[in-house]
């Protein structure tokens, strides 16, 4: 059972923790952990609140675009009695339609999972009709949303349902509103717009979702394209692989910097051998990330020096001469090993011992 | 919304400093240190803020003896960034070209003061005139890593 | 020991000056004259100045450390800037100064060392 307190305090000019736990609301409804059959996360849930930046303002700019107003939410409050009759009837249709389809039929496998997003549906239902779309409020939608999209529903089928609840929510109207065709007609103009209101935040959450992942694998990315492995004790190599561009020469450089700090390397070996084209601006970066590691006390050692670009940077008179540099690797290493004072001997044919 | 050349923001927070005593440059660097920590900007993007910060106040300090440094707090879509201003009325840049050129040398600056500062944020925007002030805005981005 | 807000200790043959405050222009150039100032009273052989607790190094700073260390050479001392921070380097290095002509060192113990080489092999650079 989730139990966290985390409040999103979206400040004016604050920057919310970026990723937080976002707990169960206990005020409007009655959801309990999960959202449908076990296939909730306990634990850590992006805070959609923050990624899509939803704080009063925008809260406020999107209910003046879907033209809510206070004569809407008057009126979604006085159609609570409306709410209360008919819901069960108005779930069950919506589920009549989902458990129909194949496809929506998989996301719901036993009674007991039915039983309870109905339970939870009728709570979603009565909400549309509280007349108080606050905050909590948005973040209560988004909850909704971001469940859908955790258990893996497709837009399309969130979307669908969606409509087939306005087919049905218009049909019980007419009959609530005895004929009277203008009363009916203003009461679905305020629910329909409360309900697109509720499918934008439901398909933000998607985006949202798909936003987190996006990051996550950029993330995975960066780390895995500036390996610094450490060699020897205080000799560190990073082997650049793949083209270097701006973004990722300066990824580069502070990564250098830190694992040089970290590991109090004395020697930075930077292998270039897997870099494609050696250009000024590729070999600017090199310098300043040379300097930069020099600044700090230590040295670099340039390796991996093809014959094309060797020639293109002398040709283009770029100042690496007093760099350290191998056209090899196994010669910077070795180069490494002597300025920490060690170095790589053979072991000796006939006899025992190590050398290292 | 049209895609303009500059990135479209909002400012979602400010604040000013003024500048008419050394202390002030400290000052400054400390605020814009403290946002950008509090917004999450990286080591190195902490480091090139308030570097920035500190090289254009003192700028003001040392050639104006009397500004002000505004700090906003900007967002942009997803995209959060801080934003800093020094405008003084001090005697202004003769030759702009070579000022940012990185070969300009004066009183107390070293030389590389525009330059360097410069390529340590995104956008960099400067009004000058002689005899009238000047007024620098920069501008840089949190990661979105 | 001067009187500046920078204390500057004296280790054997070494002075060690630890930076740990914000620094205001006055209180850098104030630590430039102390400097010199115990240099001259103490005869030290070398100076390590620890700047691991500085965050912000802006041109200013840069340029007084790094002549501090070329008028220390002057008068026949050696120093070493030690500890400066991975964010501080990456700035110096982007706006274009690099700090010629000063050693540094990843720590304390590891400028020692070099102090221990530079005083006892005579000027060969």
């Amino acid at each position: 059972m989730q139990d966290g307190r985390g409040t999103n305090q979206i400040r004016n000019g604050s920057e919310p923790v970026r990723q937080c736990y976002t707990p169960l609301p206990e005020f409007y409804y009655d959801y309990n952990s999960s959202t449908t059959g076990g296939a909730v996360m306990h634990g850590y849930q992006p805070d959609y609140m923050e990624i899509l930046k939803l704080d009063e303002d925008e809260r406020k700019k999107r209910l003046a675009f879907y033209e809510l107003t206070d004569e809407d939410f008057k009126r979604l409050a006085s159609l609570r009695p409306f709410a209360d009759r008919w819901t069960h009837e108005i779930t069950e249709g919506l589920y009549e339609l989902l458990m129909g389809q194949p496809e929506s039929r998989a996301f719901f496998p036993d009674e007991a999972t039915l039983a309870r997003v109905k339970r939870m549906q009728n709570s979603y239902f009565l909400g549309l009709f509280s007349g108080n779309y606050d905050i909590n409020y948005v973040r209560d939608r988004l909850r909704v949303g971001a469940a859908h999209e955790r258990i893996g529903m497709p837009p399309k089928l969130y979307l669908g349902a969606y409509r087939r609840y306005l087919a049905l929510i218009h049909m019980r109207l007419l009959d609530h509103f005895k004929g009277n065709e203008s009363e009916a007609s203003n009461a679905l103009s305020s629910i329909r717009k409360i309900i697109f209101f509720d499918m934008a935040l439901a398909i933000d959450t998607y985006i949202a979702a798909y936003l987190e992942t996006v990051t996550r694998h950029q993330a995975a990315i960066r780390e895995l394209s500036t390996p610094v492995i450490k060699v020897h004790d205080r000799i560190l190599l990073l082997p650049i692989v793949g083209t270097v561009d701006t973004a990722r020469a300066h990824q580069i450089m502070e990564t250098v910097l830190l694992q040089v700090v970290e590991q109090q390397a004395k020697v930075m070996i930077l292998d270039i051998a897997g870099v494609p084209v050696v250009d000024t601006k590729v070999a600017d970066h090199i310098l300043k990330t040379t300097a930069a590691v020099q600044l700090l006390g230590s040295q670099t050692i340039l390796t991996g020096i093809s014959a094309s670009v060797a020639r293109t940077v002398v040709q283009l008179g770029v100042e690496i001469t007093r760099m350290h540099t191998r056209s090899k690797l196994s010669e910077g290493i070795e180069l490494a090993l002597s300025i920490v004072g060690k170095k790589i001997t053979s072991k000796s044919v006939r006899g025992g011992g190590e050398e290292f | 919304m049209a895609a303009a050349s500059e990135t479209k923001y909002t400012v979602t927070s400010t604040w000013e400093i003024r500048i008419d005593k050394e202390a002030d440059i400290v000052e400054v660097r400390q605020r814009v240190r403290e946002l950008a920590k509090e917004h999450r900007f990286d080591q190195f993007a902490v480091a090139a803020l308030t570097t920035a910060a500190s090289e254009l106040s003192r700028n003001v300090w040392v050639h104006a003896k009397k500004g002000t440094a505004r700090i906003d707090v900007l967002q942009s879509g997803r995209k959060v960034g801080i934003g800093l201003e020094f405008a003084d009325h001090g005697p202004g840049i003769a030759d702009l070209t070579l000022a940012l050129a990185g070969g300009y040398s004066t009183a107390k600056s070293l030389g590389l003061g525009l330059s360097g500062t410069r390529r340590l944020v995104d956008e960099f925007e400067i009004e000058t005139e002689v005899g009238r002030g000047t007024k620098i805005v920069i501008r840089k981005w949190k990661k979105d890593y | 020991m001067a009187g500046g807000p920078i204390p500057i200790l004296k280790i054997g043959p070494t002075l060690l000056a630890t930076i740990q405050i914000d620094l205001h222009d006055t209180v850098v150039d104030a630590f430039q004259n102390d400097v010199l100032e115990e240099i001259e009273r103490t005869s030290a052989k070398g100076l390590i100045i620890d700047i691991s607790a500085l965050e912000t190094v802006d041109s200013y700073v840069a340029r007084t450390l790094a002549n501090t260390g070329k008028m220390a050479k002057l008068m026949g001392t050696n120093t070493v800037i030690v500890g400066m921070r991975p964010a501080v380097a990456a700035t110096l290095v982007r706006m274009g100064y690099f700090m010629e002509g000063i050693d540094t060192a990843l720590s304390l113990e590891e400028g020692l060392e070099l102090q221990k080489i530079r005083t006892t092999v005579p000027d060969t650079e």
